[in-house]
């Protein structure tokens, strides 16, 4: 019953839920940019390389010009430019779509381990610079317990949040979003209607470099003020995992987002719990619990997800 | 014009072979940088390299692991002696050693003395006695009484530095007859900083306030999240002195002497003294030790340095055993 004990004193610690926020926030970029991309017609499974990118241009527009806000406006233009690459050639030139992004997940992991060196200095990781300030909401009083769950948190958090109603009013409210589904679903149909197919999945797979470079930004000046190699380590994946587990929607990305978020604070906090004598050599087990939660609720919660129907299909222009 | 370089380019390097003693060292995939044990094996050849004139110093980096059998063999052919870097080279310099057995080998932070051959010397290092010592100040110093260990994937080295840790943290119990608790968790990498920083702020949430870090490029996350927790919160740095990456906040490093075997083996080949075999470095060899602490000795009482002092001593006398394994822990 120990376990039992150990899930109840997690949930019953404030930090669990702003550490689930904080573990949710980088999926959560990168998730929505993954749906507009998909929803438009093509995969994008370049996150993880996008997000590379974005953490590294972060850190160097934080280093170069000394504020790292202009570090994350160089992260979103590294972040559509890797995308436009992307966009280019799995929309104009019919490539295949998972080459071109794989291209690009390999290109950003080369590139930023390769430019450490001579841009900061040093292999490895770069020195520590300014970060973003976190939002301090001090009326809820310091070490209160609410104030430990949401009163100090990162912009990125808010705007990350604020991103998934944007999009959802996009995808679903406005006539441009009819439209990135007509041509995400039926691109024949839309062209013939006069919509411009190139046009809506560039448009697509440029909001999802904008979004997933915010996602890496985060990592580097949101949290660490500082770009240390390889330093997404898979989640650009996850993201992926989160987007199809919300099947396809804006909603269904937060709540898959903060579950993988929920099982990770989870599992940091299990795994500190001194009341379960768990031997060490156990202990990396339990970094698969977000994994073990996504296979429980696919298989038994969620029903069949669709995507896109013409989902990863390139389309070439008639006539 | 370029057949009149290439000539030149040979008389250059032929008197430079023919009386130099060339020492090569070829790097793990790390690569120089890794403010870890490739950075520490080069500054052990170089100090030779500086202190004798005859002494050439060079190095080849390995991009990927197939590179290490090729790398070795380059290595060997241009030179004396050939310094090999990292537990992944183990395969390796089993396979190239004994095709040139004119060369004297030394592989860091691994034993390869069951294969036997005669012109191999490995070191390896007591982890756990640096990280006792470690283990022993986190636990006089926490006000809490509960201090944590993350570890990246528990390979013998990390494991190594955890069970050293909790036995220093026992020691600490024992003598003064306290209860510290010690929180451990692995991150199961050693490049996701962002999930060191969280995994310290969950240790810190259940009432840790100093956290040993041995994994990797995740301890900076574990510094950064110090950092923000301000005073009173603390982190342990490891394998080199990281404390300069924090000044104040953290408390120590647990080093290991990864320069000093460097710097040994290739000196007593230069001399002669070559020995073939292995080597296990600790305390006792002054192989493991903490950090000089250049940040934080005015803030550690003087009767927590006394007594680390003191317990140095009695390691280095084997008046202690340290514990290396989970059993022997127990036992402790």
């Amino acid at each position: 019953m120990n376990i039992l004990k150990a899930i109840l004193d997690a949930f019953a610690n404030p930090i669990f839920y702003s550490l689930t926020l904080s573990a949710a926030t980088p999926l959560l970029f990168a998730s929505l940019g993954g749906l507009f991309s998909e929803k438009t017609g093509v995969t994008n499974i370049a996150l993880e390389g996008i997000m590379l990118l974005g953490a590294f241009s972060g850190i160097l527009g934080t280093a170069l010009f000394g504020s790292p806000w202009i570090g994350i406006i160089l992260a979103m233009i590294s972040g559509a430019a890797a995308a436009a690459l992307h966009a280019w050639a799995s929309i104009n030139f019919q490539a295949n779509q998972i080459v071109s992004a794989t291209a690009i997940i390999l290109l950003a992991q080369g590139l930023t381990g390769f430019l450490l060196e001579p841009v900061f200095g040093k292999p490895g990781s770069t020195e520590i610079y300014d970060k973003i300030p976190k939002i301090e909401l001090k009326f809820l009083g310091k070490g209160s317990f609410l104030y430990n769950m949401i009163g100090s948190l990162s912009p990125f958090v808010y705007l990350a949040l604020i991103l998934v109603v944007v999009s959802w009013f996009i995808i679903y409210k406005t006539k441009l979003g009819l439209r990135i589904i007509a041509v995400g679903e039926n691109p024949e149909a839309a062209d013939t209607l006069g919509v411009s197919v190139y046009g809506i999945r560039w448009f697509g797979v440029l909001m999802s470099g904008l979004l997933a470079s915010l996602g890496g930004a985060y990592l580097s000046v949101g949290e660490l003020g500082q770009f240390t190699e390889n330093m997404t380590n898979g989640k650009g994946f996850i993201a992926l995992a989160a987007m199809i587990l919300g099947n396809w929607t804006p909603k269904g990305a937060l709540f898959a987002c903060l579950l993988f978020g929920a099982a990770d604070a989870m599992n940091e906090q299990l795994q500190s719990n001194p009341s379960l004598a768990i031997p060490s050599s156990a202990k990396p087990l339990f970094n698969l619990i977000p994994f073990v939660i996504t296979l429980i609720v696919v298989a038994g919660f969620v029903g069949k997800t669709r995507s896109p129907a013409a989902d990863g299909v390139p389309y070439e222009k008639k006539g | 014009m370029k057949r009149l370089l290439t000539v030149l380019l040979v008389l250059m390097l032929v008197p430079v072979f023919a009386m130099a003693f060339t020492v090569t060292m070829v790097t793990d995939t790390g690569g120089l940088g890794d403010q870890s044990f490739n950075d520490g094996t080069w500054r052990g050849v170089e100090m030779i390299a500086e202190e004798f004139d005859d002494v050439e110093a060079q190095v080849i980096q390995s991009n990927e692991q197939a590179d290490y059998v090729p790398n070795l063999s380059k290595a060997a052919e241009m030179s004396d002696v050939v310094v090999a870097v990292g537990f992944l080279m183990v395969d390796a310099l089993e396979q190239v050693a004994p095709q040139y057995p004119d060369v004297y080998f030394i592989g860091i932070d691994f034993d390869l003395s069951a294969a036997g051959i005669p012109n191999v010397k490995t070191y390896t290092f007591k982890e756990h006695e640096t990280a006792f010592l470690a283990g022993f100040l986190a636990g006089a110093m926490s006000e809490s009484k509960i201090v944590g260990f993350i570890g990246g994937i528990p390979v013998p080295a990390v494991v190594k530095f955890q069970i050293g840790y909790q036995a220093g943290v026992k020691m600490y119990n024992k003598l003064h007859n306290e209860n510290v608790q010690v929180l451990i968790g692995y991150t199961q990498n050693f490049t996701d900083s962002q999930k060191g920083k969280t995994m310290t702020e969950a240790q810190y949430s259940q009432g840790a306030d100093i956290v040993f870090a041995a994994a990797g490029l995740c301890g900076l996350g574990t510094f950064e999240a110090a950092k923000e927790k301000g005073e009173g919160y603390y982190a342990i740095g490891v394998d080199v002195d990281q404390d300069h990456l924090a000044p104040g906040k953290i408390l120590t490093s647990a080093m290991k002497g990864i320069t000093a075997a460097a710097y040994m083996g290739v000196l007593d080949a230069y001399e002669g003294y070559f020995t073939a075999g292995h080597e296990e470095l600790g305390l006792e060899e002054n192989g493991v030790q903490l950090s000089e602490m250049k940040y934080t000795k005015d803030i550690i009482p003087q009767w927590i340095l006394v007594e680390i002092a003191g317990l140095k001593a009695m390691a280095k006398d084997g008046e202690i055993d340290i514990p290396a394994t989970e059993d022997e822990l127990k036992a402790f």
